[in-house]
């Protein structure tokens, strides 16, 4: 009996490891604002990692498009981090504030998080599940990959 | 003909009892079975928690033995004139932990937790652990401060903390450093 529940165990182990990817790694970075955003504090919600520099041409669009996903999708459990990686944390409060975005906007000027996440091409979304693992990655969205991110993440939010 | 349906109905009544009984056997043993499996996946779980702590606790000793083992940790003792944003430690002038504070953390401090900051090894002798606590003071002010301590290794493992406390009589925070024996 006790080898049946082991094997049982160990089979739903094996399915949600294969179903989950690699841990997302755990950071601390200061905030526009001023606050310290700690990542492993929100397990439990899905977090949208959004990479962006100012002198990127494509990331005002998908600060923005996360803003929206934000305000739909933020009372069910999803939270967006801006991670910017300009040397000077005035060029990030500009534009964050041009965008109009209201999620945290945290400052990777070391780029040591970056460097972390692979996040060689920008704009980088990293999707990290409830329990802490990244799920998806994507690059600039066009219409139809951004269909995909929205299957990803109302997945995401539904588990 | 209306005493045959009489008997015909009386039959039925008398066999529903027992088409019940039929019917339930087959959903209470699967629920006994659901249970006693709930019960040892539960103590599996259990056992498993278990050997994952002795596992961390054997793994400690061997990574860092008593004799070279030294660990700093951080308090907060009210915290009315200091909000900790971050805490850099140095030994021996180097860099072994840089440390920023989210809200929840100081909350944390401020209720009386307290965090291990760095855990090393250090070879017998003096060494000097130096703490660079930033935030913000009085008034809202930006605020950094240092403070070093000497420590003499022994052959024990050694355990220093790092406190931050109101100091009413000035009405500034105040870092204390000192060395659990």
């Amino acid at each position: 009996m006790r080898l049946a529940v082991a094997g049982v165990i160990a089979s739903i182990g094996l399915a949600a490891t294969a179903a989950e990817g690699p841990v997302a790694p755990d950071f601390a970075l200061a905030s526009t604002a001023g606050t310290n955003y700690r990542l492993s504090e929100y397990r439990g919600e899905v977090v949208a990692l959004v990479f962006w520099a100012s002198w990127c041409g494509d990331c005002r669009r998908e600060l923005e498009r996360f803003e929206r996903l934000r305000r739909t999708y933020g009372n069910v459990g999803f939270v967006v981090l801006g991670v910017n990686l300009d040397k000077e944390p005035a060029q990030a409060t500009a534009l964050a504030g041009a965008a109009g975005i209201g999620y945290p906007v945290l400052l990777d000027s070391a780029k040591d998080v970056s460097k972390s996440y692979r996040a060689d091409d920008l704009p980088l979304i990293v999707l990290i599940d409830r329990h802490g693992a990244i799920r998806a990655r994507h690059q600039a969205l066009d219409e139809r990959e951004e269909r995909g991110l929205l299957v990803n993440l109302r997945d995401l939010i539904d588990e | 003909m209306k005493s045959a349906l009489i008997s015909v109905l009386a039959a039925i009544v008398v066999s529903l009892p027992a088409f019940a009984a039929d019917a339930a056997d087959p959903v209470t043993a699967p629920e006994a079975d659901r249970s006693a499996l709930d019960g040892e996946v539960q103590s599996l779980r259990r056992e498993v928690v278990d050997l994952n702590r002795d596992l961390f606790m054997l793994e400690e000793d061997l990574l860092f033995p008593a004799s070279t083992q030294v660990a700093v940790f951080v308090s907060m003792d009210v915290g009315t004139f200091f909000a900790l944003d971050s805490v850099q430690l140095k030994v021996d002038d180097k860099e072994v932990a840089n440390y920023l504070y989210t809200e929840r953390e100081q909350d944390a401090l401020k209720r009386g937790g307290v965090q291990r900051l760095w855990l090393g090894n250090l070879k017998a002798g003096d060494h000097e652990v130096t703490a660079f606590f930033t935030g913000q003071g009085p008034h809202d002010r930006d605020y950094k401060r240092g403070t070093t301590l000497k420590v003499e290794k022994g052959v024990g493992a050694k355990y220093v903390e790092l406190k931050v406390s109101d100091k009413l009589t000035k009405l500034q925070p105040e870092f204390v450093v000192r060395v659990w024996e």
